[in-house]
């Protein structure tokens, strides 16, 4: 059996070439015995408990260490409480989905989120601020919300990229004029001094891509250049 | 008991450090036989020949200065064959074993990270394997010889030296090379390689290398130049186009007689610059067999290992951690090691097997693992009255598969085509 298209001899029973996709048509052909077994190998991750133990105790001494330091010097939680609040939330952005064999970043990404707000809200009651519900909790919930949305769509949608991303870009645009309107009532700065540059830029991007996405030699040309 | 341990050779050095986590440098041998493997039976037969080749039965272990291979506790158990060859070699795994032997109804393949050896002492070490599963199974008794070794023997001091040490040049040679074309492609996001195998009846293509005046090496590096230049005449305007060279390993216990069974190669990169004007078929061919015999002597090869034991035998770098000699390593492999060529072409020639095991070997193959910046690279055995060409790929396109054997086609050779579709 010959693929009529690259003239080279196929194995009997074989549904396309292998070379160029042509369908063969073999009537009478039994299927062909396949080469190798259909058993995929796991796919390995590297984890390093070891290490990993390691610098949780790193984290967890060294987070006693300078609240015990700040207590006998002061008395009471001062700028220990902001450092122990940095070290928790880097453990938690950088090592805690080291702990699993695959983490899954749309749970991680709005965990880390959370952290941060945490942190953000323990500067804010400690500093006497006003702006936790009025300007952080706002920004870390659009964030959120974008980041996640952007990671659920890349993985669990496998094309339309440059519609994602075009998306993502014009919405990312938008939400900065969300951002100083949240500044306005908070801090009483002056409206739209700033956002309309992103606005601006953000949006040409998220227009190009989706023209790009709309235009297929564009794509094409795109892809070639950008693969990863 | 102490337990043995190797230094790296010196072509050896380099694969550690640019091992990633998801790609390591490993090749494959593989022997298919008349009748299906009994798992049990080559399991004696691996076990077996633990003895007369210790630098095998090793684990990667990581020094303070340098890595090493330290024999190694753990039993290479006999496992069934996976989807595709070459799968992923984890750090994991290399501090139990550096080789794997797989079976898969009548083949039995073994695979060697290549700290290890090369492909002569790979092949040398499955032709063992196999003779002694033979002479289980079915009672025979194979002579030793060149290829498969004797088992009631110690292994000699020169299967384990580090031949390049012996052979260096006083001066060395420069690494400088033009960055090459490189091929690209969607990489599989699972890994998965493709392997496509193009069986050629081996006196045709030796008359067809004959006829262009060329050896069987340079034709099919040829055939394979002329096949990526027209990939990137369509991809790019001439003045921005790069130069199109073939890697090929050099075994070099021809050249110097060395009986070593350890890494024991070097590559060249042999091609053309496409920017300077279009070459016909037999003009690669010409122009890459006399720089294949330009560069493969003995003196320029020696220049070249100079050029790579020198920075070894270097003070001040033998003292740096071994973490910092990876990074430089790394640098460059990253600059100089791969950017050469395009791809690689490894031709292990012909596998003369004794005569007595011929009758139940029904081919031999040679596969070696896609490069860590490039997708594709072929492999190239002669066994019996066959040559196996085995071409694999990390990405999803087989566009220069499709124009490398349809050109053999052209040219008058009958091709079968196997692959490992999914």
């Amino acid at each position: 059996m010959y693929c009529v298209k690259c003239g080279v001899r196929l194995q009997d029973g074989v549904p396309a070439c292998p070379l160029c996709a042509t369908p063969v048509w073999d009537p009478d052909g039994a299927a062909a015995e396949a080469n190798y077994p259909d058993n995929l190998p796991l796919r390995y991750q590297e984890t390093n408990l070891p290490a990993l133990f390691f610098v949780t105790i790193l984290c967890v001494l060294s987070i006693a260490v300078e609240m015990m330091i700040c207590k006998l010097v002061y008395g009471e939680v001062r700028w220990s409480g902001f450092v122990a609040g940095g070290v928790a939330l880097l453990y938690v952005i950088a090592v805690l989905p080291l702990w699993f064999r695959r983490p899954r970043a749309e749970i991680f990404v709005p965990l880390d989120h959370v952290a941060a707000a945490g942190l953000v809200l323990y500067i804010c009651l400690k500093t006497g601020g006003r702006w936790f519900l009025s300007f952080a909790f706002p920004l870390f919930g659009i964030s959120c919300l974008f980041s996640t949305a952007l990671i659920c769509l890349l993985k669990y949608v496998r094309r339309g990229r440059l519609f994602i991303f075009g998306g993502f870009f014009l919405l990312l645009g938008a939400s900065t004029m969300l951002v100083e309107f949240f500044q306005h009532i908070s801090f009483d700065t002056p409206m739209f001094r700033w956002s309309l540059f992103p606005v601006a830029g953000l949006g040409a991007i998220g227009l190009l891509l989706l023209v790009a996405g709309v235009i297929r030699p564009l794509r094409q040309a795109l892809e070639r250049r950008f693969f990863f | 008991m102490q337990k043995k341990w190797y230094r790296l050779d010196t072509a050896a050095l380099i694969f550690p450090a640019v091992a990633r986590r998801n790609w390591s440098n490993a090749f494959r041998v593989s022997a298919a036989l008349r009748d299906e493997v009994d798992p049990a039976l080559l399991q004696q037969a691996a076990d077996e020949l633990r003895p007369r080749f210790p630098s095998f039965f090793v684990t990667l272990r990581r020094g303070f200065f340098w890595h090493y291979l330290e024999e190694s506790r753990e039993r290479v158990t006999v496992r069934p064959d996976y989807a595709y060859p070459l799968t992923f070699m984890s750090r994991r795994e290399l501090r139990k074993n550096c080789l794997r032997v797989l079976y898969y109804k009548n083949r039995i393949a073994v695979e060697f990270f290549h700290s290890l050896t090369d492909g002569r002492g790979g092949s040398v070490f499955l032709a063992t394997l196999t003779a002694r599963y033979l002479e289980l199974r079915y009672g025979l008794s194979v002579p030793p010889g060149d290829l498969v070794r004797d088992l009631s023997q110690s292994p000699p001091p020169e299967e384990l030296e580090d031949s390049f040490l012996r052979h260096a040049a006083e001066s060395a040679a420069g690494r400088a090379e033009p960055r090459s074309y490189r091929l690209r492609g969607r990489r599989e996001p699972d890994g998965f390689r493709h392997l496509t195998t193009g069986v050629v009846e081996t006196d045709a293509l030796l008359s067809a290398a004959r006829s262009l005046g060329v050896s069987v090496t340079a034709f099919l590096s040829a055939v394979m130049a002329e096949s990526i230049l027209a990939m990137q005449a369509q991809e790019k305007p001439r003045r921005k186009q790069r130069p199109v060279k073939i890697t090929v390993p050099v075994d070099l216990r021809r050249l110097y007689g060395s009986r070593t069974l350890r890494n024991f190669a070097l590559v060249l990169n042999l091609g053309v610059d496409p920017r300077y004007g279009d070459y016909t078929l037999e003009e690669l061919a010409r122009v890459i067999c006399h720089q294949l015999c330009a560069l493969a002597t003995p003196q320029n090869m020696a220049g070249m290992i100079a050029a790579n034991v020198r920075p070894q035998q270097n003070t001040l770098l033998r003292l740096a951690p071994v973490f910092v000699k990876d990074f430089v390593m790394d640098l460059v492999y990253r600059h100089s090691g791969e950017c050469g060529g395009c791809l690689n072409i490894s031709n292990l020639g012909v596998l003369v097997l004794p005569e007595v095991m011929r009758p139940y070997i029904a081919r031999m193959d040679f596969i070696i693992g896609p490069q860590r910046s490039y997708p594709h690279n072929c492999s190239v055995l002669s066994c019996g009255d066959k040559t196996y060409v085995n071409m694999i790929r990390s990405i999803r396109e087989s566009e220069l598969e499709r124009r490398f054997f349809s050109r053999l086609v052209e040219l008058g050779l009958a091709v079968d085509i196997e692959s490992n579709r999914r």
